[in-house]
């Protein structure tokens, strides 16, 4: 491979068995997997068979940059890292995406990424510096909460190193620990914290003195520029008067700062909560209080959110991707303006009023415990809330009274699940498998009576607000958020064929005119809806990729930003929007020949494991049928040119994105469709059989 | 002192940590990025605060990092507007320039390289030679730079005071 811009050119593969590493070339993946997720996928599918659990030590941990990463490119500075995910149920390779200083760092130190693999005979952290790799005694912050782990740190290598750290759920195993960066940003929502713990890993420390360099320095300012739209304005924190948005707003009087996650990051990301108080040390802490963490303060209902964030007009001025307001306002003469501006303020379900100080402590233990705070919020207390109001848990012993709005009860709770002791031990597995060791007919799918939409109408929801391979609900349209059937249709579809909440960069982008069609051909029969979920879908695995921040970068309006970007940091002008696109789907049809070889993938499987929560109905009282559901299912898998029988692609389109050697390997495992095949629709499994 | 680099107070604009400025230094003079090419010193808050730091050079009039220089005149230099500048192509990298500053962080960097060639200060120049000034201050998406002659802050704080 004729060697690029942007790259480092070494990824570095670290044995914690034996404590040796060695370095594997760039230029071997390179033109085809482009970087981030792309490469992440290649070396899976290459180097773990089919039989690896979570916590065994031949799963491999894969970290991964993109040429634009430490190139000044804006929004460049993201990261991804893929494995065996231990929160996903079952077991499965799943991924997650990373703001931080760590992907710059590790190019400046000359790797583009590493790979993690074995399981170290004690603690320890690594320490990376350039081409030197330490494995140090772990023993001393072993046990040690998140915050406490990085200043250990950098007292003993300098202010000016750059760590992620697990704290004592990643230690404990809990299948939902996370890995924090030193500026706070984390992989959670895979639990990769606790693949860390499991290979006696505390935490990765480094400092890089390398340079990187990108292809076209003119082209990289005028990116900045662009992406930077409107121009530059100054940033002073605010006082706010309330916390939260629009129907969960309570009177608070809080500091609002902003904060960038990343080297290079022009813009930012408004929600800093400033000089919170730490119910560790009472000392002021400030954190980031962003789309989930508001509930943690007030959920007596769902989140409220505007259509903007995933209808895009030109004229609007805060479509997702474009989080700062055009200097000339929305224009409401715009005859789109209403379909972009409508604002769903979200069924009630009094699951618990506001309390700032409670909240601030459910985010605190979160981050300290390093625990993924949308599980710990929208799973574990959410059903905490609603199966106490349903009288469940009297039979069970939480060692003391369940009461969410007791912040007592919420740390003695997150203090037992993180250091498993008591019942605390089951729910370190995981809110999905802890209602499955207790029972699920009874703990998950009772009705919860206390969901009420804006029109007064009770409407079904089960105690555990599960949508999905174990998650809970994430724009699924009931639950968590009041989406619109077409919204969660297309979000369905994207979960169906992921292995987690496939909402670090898949946010769905529709213009108004695509909604329209929607409404007109029904959400379950519209093909128009099919084709932007697969582009909506390529999308993500580009931006995971290239790498670029799905929250800041415009390319809804913008279509081949990616590639600009790709071509600025490489030099690479041989690529094309459309060779980008085909990389898309060439990297999303790995990700898929991996769930299907290693975890045994099919349609049946995906298709049984999202219907459940879409017979529950969203707050317009829209369900999909099993019938509905299938034939969404049909379409999207046609148009995939997968077999609609059993999910899986046909050697064509392996061979058509030049994965013949995955046909040749699906062949011999008896995962190779013939076109045509025969295919009997399976009757409703679902226990919901009435609405 | 002479005009040199100021970084806004919190309650005018919060530094959000982007490192811009550090990068843009680093791309406009160098042509890449790289922490050891940088001419002004992003320092991250303590753990949990958010709140940044930004060191740069106070261009002193002293300048005791131009009176350090073993090759005064042809390595540390001063220009026509009082800017202390490296001429890096005569400077031998022996770091008495960095030592002799009288701020903590020292204001100029030496680089480490095993190439001797390599091994360059490197201390604020002002961009001195672009016509649109520090690429720091022009690239801050926040506003958080300026020249200590054309601060904005103070402005406002004029105007907010009449």
């Amino acid at each position: 491979m004729q060697r690029l811009d942007g790259y480092a050119g070494k990824i570095l593969r670290i044995n914690l068995t034996d404590s040796s590493t060695e370095e594997l070339s760039t230029w071997d993946y390179l033109p085809d997997y482009i970087g981030g997720r792309g490469i992440c996928n290649k070396i899976f599918w290459d180097e773990v068979p089919k039989g690896v659990g979570a916590f065994d030590p031949e799963n491999k941990l894969i970290f991964m940059t993109g040429p634009t990463t430490a190139t000044g490119i804006p929004t460049g500075g993201r990261a991804v890292m893929t494995g065996i995910s231990p929160c996903t149920l079952p077991e499965q390779y799943s991924y997650g995406s990373i703001g931080g200083w760590i992907g710059t760092v590790l190019k400046y130190a000359g790797y583009d990424g590493f790979i993690l693999e074995g399981k170290a005979p004690a603690p320890v952290y690594l320490l990376i510096e350039d081409d030197k790799v330490q494995f140090l005694d772990a023993s001393p912050i072993w046990g040690q909460v998140v915050s406490v782990t990085q200043e250990s740190i950098r007292l003993a290598h300098g202010a000016d190193i750059h760590s992620m750290v697990i704290g004592p759920a990643g230690e404990h195993l809990h299948r939902n620990a996370s890995i924090t960066t030193s500026n706070d940003n984390t992989f959670a929502r895979a639990g990769f914290g606790a693949v860390f713990g499991s290979k006696n890993l505390k935490a990765m420390a480094f400092r890089g003195s390398g340079k990187i360099k990108a292809a076209d320095m003119e082209k990289v300012f005028e990116l900045r520029k662009t992406v930077g739209r409107p121009e530059r304005q100054p940033n002073p924190p605010v006082m706010r008067e309330s916390m939260g948005h629009v129907s969960n707003s309570f009177p608070h009087q809080w500091k609002n700062g902003s904060y960038a996650c990343s080297p290079g990051c022009n813009s930012r990301c408004q929600r800093l909560l400033m000089d919170s108080k730490s119910p560790f040390t009472g000392g002021k802490v400030s954190q980031t209080e962003k789309c989930v963490s508001v509930l943690a303060f007030n959920y007596t209902y769902e989140h409220p959110w505007g259509a903007s964030l995933f209808v895009l007009d030109e004229k609007n001025p805060r479509t997702l991707g474009q989080q700062k307001s055009f200097p000339h306002g929305p224009d409401k003469t715009d005859p789109d303006w209403e379909i972009c501006s409508e604002v769903y303020k979200g069924d009630r379900m009094d699951l618990w009023g506001p309390d700032f100080d409670r909240g601030a402590l459910m985010m605190e233990l979160a981050n300290e415990y390093g625990i993924d705070k949308w599980e710990m919020i929208i799973h574990y207390f959410t059903w905490l809330a609603m199966a106490k109001k349903e009288g469940l848990l009297t039979d069970l012993d939480f060692g003391m009274e369940v009461d969410v709005e007791n912040p007592a009860f919420v740390r003695h709770f997150i203090d037992s699940m993180t250091y498993r002791t008591g019942i605390g031990d089951i729910f370190a597995e995981g809110m999905a498998r802890a209602i499955r060791t207790l029972g699920k007919e009874k703990y998950g799918d009772t009705i919860y009576q206390g969901r009420v939409n804006q029109d007064g109408v009770r409407l079904d929801i089960p105690v555990s607000l599960e949508a999905a391979w174990g998650y809970s609900a994430h724009w699924q349209g009931r639950g968590f958020q009041s989406t619109p059937k077409w919204l969660w249709v297309a979000n369905a579809l994207n979960t169906m064929v992921n292995t987690r909440d496939c909402f670090n960069s898949g946010h769905m982008h529709v213009t108004p005119d695509d909604v329209r069609q929607f409404l007109a051909d029904g959400p379950s029969y519209s093909d128009l809806l099919i084709q932007r979920v697969m582009e909506n879908e390529g999308a993500s695995m580009i931006k995971d990729s290239v790498t670029t921040c799905e929250w800041q970068s415009p390319d809804i309006v913008w279509h081949d930003m990616e590639l600009q970007m790709y071509q600025a940091a490489t030099g690479d002008d041989s690529m094309t929007k459309e060779k980008l696109d085909e990389f898309a789907v060439r990297s999303r049809l790995l990700y898929r020949a991996i769930l299907m070889r290693n975890f045994g993938r099919c349609r049946d499987l995906e298709a049984e494991n999202v219907y459940p929560f879409l017979t529950y109905p969203d707050p317009w009282g829209e369900v999909d049928t099993w019938d509905e559901w299938n034939d969404t299912v049909d379409r999207y898998y046609k148009a995939n040119h997968w077999d609609p029988a059993t999910g899986w692609p046909y050697r064509e389109t392996w061979e058509r994105y030049g994965l013949k050697d995955v046909a040749d390997e699906m062949e011999k495992l008896g995962m190779l469709p013939s076109p045509g095949q025969a295919y009997q629709r399976k009757p409703d499994p679902s226990v919901r059989q009435e609405v | 002192m002479a005009k040199h680099i100021e970084k806004a107070p919190l309650e005018y604009s919060m530094c959000t940590g982007c490192v811009s400025c550090e990068m843009v230094c680093s791309m406009v003079h160098e042509g890449y990025v790289s922490p050891q090419t940088k001419r002004l010193f992003f320092k991250a808050g303590p753990v949990k605060t958010m709140l940044h730091e930004i060191y740069t050079c106070q261009q002193c009039d002293d300048h005791p990092c131009y009176e350090a220089c073993p090759k005064k005149d042809e390595a540390m230099c001063i220009d026509e507007n009082g800017i202390v500048y490296v001429n890096e192509k005569n400077c031998i990298g022996c770091g008495k320039c960095a030592k002799a500053c009288k701020f903590t962080p020292s204001r100029i960097h030496v680089v480490k390289s095993k190439d001797k060639e390599e091994r360059k200060a490197k201390k604020c120049d002002l961009c001195r030679t672009r016509p649109e000034g520090p690429a720091c201050v022009q690239w801050c998406p926040f506003m958080c730079l300026a020249v200590s002659d054309r601060l904005p802050w103070e402005e406002r704080q004029e105007t907010d005071q009449s």
